[in-house]
């Protein structure tokens, strides 16, 4: 008999390493006589597009095409410290790092412009700046780079951005945990085979507080990927061990999801900006995976009135709580 | 990292040459997706290993007056695209096409899920429930017909010689009206070991009554073949639902041996009643 069930899963998760654990992260940002820009950061894009989003953030500021930013990462000889991509933290410590450069170095190429054009509310955009008032007196920005090179100003920044926090008190557990949180809801449909304990999910519907999407696309990326993982997670994934000898040596045996089992994915990115993140954003890498098996989970009791405590829930393990219930 | 000789016959005739001679200590390889693995966690240290992909008589879908025959060496992909087998053997498409990922049945052949005689092979079974036969020749035997449920003798073992080369496998059409149906469980929807499969083969005369049927399930049993047991509960009766359930108990009495574990049978009842719907 096949029966279906909801199930919802919630979480919280702490952005950045926390509990006063070093979190810095530096980026620089050049502006060449020709006008291109070069960034450079030590951070290691591993998939999740922070490559993406830091030339956004740098052509944002600067009034660049965002694909004509010349990207320098992970190189322990050119680019400077930008921490671990881990701990969800990319967007939000290296992320401001990005922004404090491309606006410091924004300030020069303004104060330059300003003199040029005699105008002092200017605007950055589509590779020229130009006068609110006075739209007509603009220079485009690889003219105003050069005057920037031949009047001998810094053309090249580097900010660094900290969030290391004060940490909790080892007695009460209270204090400053962690810099922010990032908040998800997620839902999860099952149909679970009763006779089979196979259990197939049909849909599941995130909900994910990011503060603000710098990439949408990629978010919704972050969700979809964190989801199937979390799916794994809850009814494939198992370490065998037989006789001290471990029987799933490789993915051969070890059972991760491939894109035949990616069930209907509905992606909410919610989008409440927290001020001191860049453009109001937070961090989206862990928190994708995290609500997902609990929400299966809970999907499956729904169903069959099962509860699961260990994972995965898998044929096996249905079928025989399925049986301890009936007895 | 292993050394052995690598051998690539352009012919049938070269390929028993080589095996009369290096048999006993030759792995034959044809797409490797079970070789290659092998060889890699060293299950097997041949001196000799015969490649036998480049043999054109070994590849391919021919049609004969009243059989079907398929070279060894075609792979999974070319079985589930031959217009050949659309017609007559939809089922042994049915199994092929569930065999791990494409990428997979671009290289695996049927020759080889018969030939490394895994218990968890998806295509075997499909072609004892079609009542196949398998060509084998050699030097020393020449010609040799098998049925292909005397094929394996236990797991990873056939019963082939060690200078014989599977070179067709015969499948005769079936009677017109005949229903198929194939069922893989795995643990995810690709890529999957086969947890288990059932294959069935049913025909029944004008009058309704079920005149033949075969029943095979696969990764239950050690060597897969016919269940006669629950295939007898449906001979001389007429189609209808409520056999299945009676012939899926006598599936799971008759099975209940060594080697399948207590969990798998309701499973395999599961499976059953799903498969002969769909035949019903």
């Amino acid at each position: 008999m096949k029966k279906r069930g909801i199930g919802i899963g919630c979480m919280f998760y702490g952005i950045g390493y926390g509990f006063s654990r070093q979190d810095i992260s530096a980026a620089e940002v050049e502006i060449c006589e020709d006008g291109s820009v070069i960034v450079r950061s030590g951070e290691v894009d591993y998939g999740q597009g922070s490559d993406t989003i830091f030339c956004q953030i740098v052509a944002e500021e600067l009034g660049l095409r965002y694909d004509t930013i010349r990207l320098i990462t992970a190189d322990t000889f050119t680019t400077p410290n930008a921490g671990p991509t881990s701990a969800s933290r990319v967007t939000y410590v290296t992320g401001n790092a990005m922004l404090k450069a491309a606006r410091a170095l924004k300030k020069t190429l303004q104060s330059v412009a300003e003199e040029i054009l005699g105008e002092k509310d200017l605007a950055f955009l589509n590779e020229e700046i130009y006068s609110n008032a006075h739209p007509e007196k603009r220079i485009a920005l690889s003219k105003l780079a050069k005057e920037a090179h031949l009047r001998g100003l810094q053309i090249v920044e580097t900010a660094w951005h900290d969030i290391t926090t004060a940490d909790v008190n080892p007695e009460t557990g209270q204090g400053d945990a962690y810099a922010l949180y990032s908040y998800a809801s997620q839902l999860a449909e099952v149909e679970v085979d009763t006779e089979t304990g196979k259990v197939e999910v049909l849909r599941i519907v995130a909900a994910h507080d990011v503060g603000k999407a710098i990439n949408p696309s990629n978010v919704e990326g972050q969700i979809e990927g964190g989801v199937l993982q979390g799916l794994g997670f809850a009814l494939m994934e198992e370490v065998v061990q037989k006789g001290g000898y471990l029987r799933t040596e490789s993915l051969g045996e070890y059972t991760i999801p491939t894109s035949m089992d990616v069930p209907q994915i509905d992606s909410h990115i919610i989008e409440v900006p927290v001020f001191s993140g860049p453009y109001g954003a937070k961090g989206v890498g862990e928190p994708a995976l995290i609500p997902t098996a609990p929400a299966i989970l809970n999907a499956i009791y729904n169903a069959i009135g099962v509860r699961i405590t260990e994972t995965p829930a898998n044929m096996e393990n249905i079928r025989r709580l399925i049986q301890e219930t009936k007895e | 990292m292993q050394t052995f000789e690598f051998y690539t016959p352009k012919t049938i005739s070269g390929a028993l040459e080589y095996l009369s001679d290096k048999g006993n200590r030759c792995k034959i390889i044809a797409g490797g997706t079970d070789v290659i693995p092998a060889l890699r966690r060293e299950e097997v240290r041949p001196s000799h290993v015969m490649n036998i992909l480049e043999i054109e008589q070994l590849r391919g879908v021919s049609e004969e007056k009243d059989s079907i025959r398929i070279g060894p060496a075609t792979t999974f992909t070319e079985i589930t695209h031959s217009d050949i087998l659309k017609r007559h053997l939809p089922l042994l498409i049915e199994a092929a096409s569930q065999v791990g990922a494409p990428p997979i049945r671009n290289r695996g052949t049927i020759g080889g899920n018969i030939g490394n005689a895994s218990p968890a092979a998806d295509v075997l079974p499909a072609v004892i429930a079609l009542d196949g036969e398998l060509e084998l020749q050699s030097k020393s035997l020449g010609v040799r017909i098998l049925p292909a449920g005397k094929a394996v003798e236990a797991a990873y073992k056939t019963c082939f010689g060690a200078d014989e080369l599977l070179t067709g496998i015969l499948i005769r059409k079936l009677p017109g009206g005949t229903r198929c149906a194939f069922c893989k469980l795995g643990r995810r929807n690709a890529m999957a070991r086969s947890y288990m499969s059932l294959s069935v083969v049913l025909n029944a005369g004008k009058d309704g009554a079920i005149s033949d049927v075969r029943i095979v399930p696969g990764a239950v049993e050690a060597v897969a073949r016919r269940v006669a047991a629950a295939e007898n509960v449906f001979i001389g009766k007429k189609v209808q639902a409520s056999l299945i359930d009676k012939a899926a108990e006598t599936l799971a009495g008759d099975l209940v041996g060594v080697w399948i574990p207590e969990y798998k049978m309701p499973v395999l009842r599961s499976v059953f009643r799903h498969v002969l719907g769909r035949v019903l």
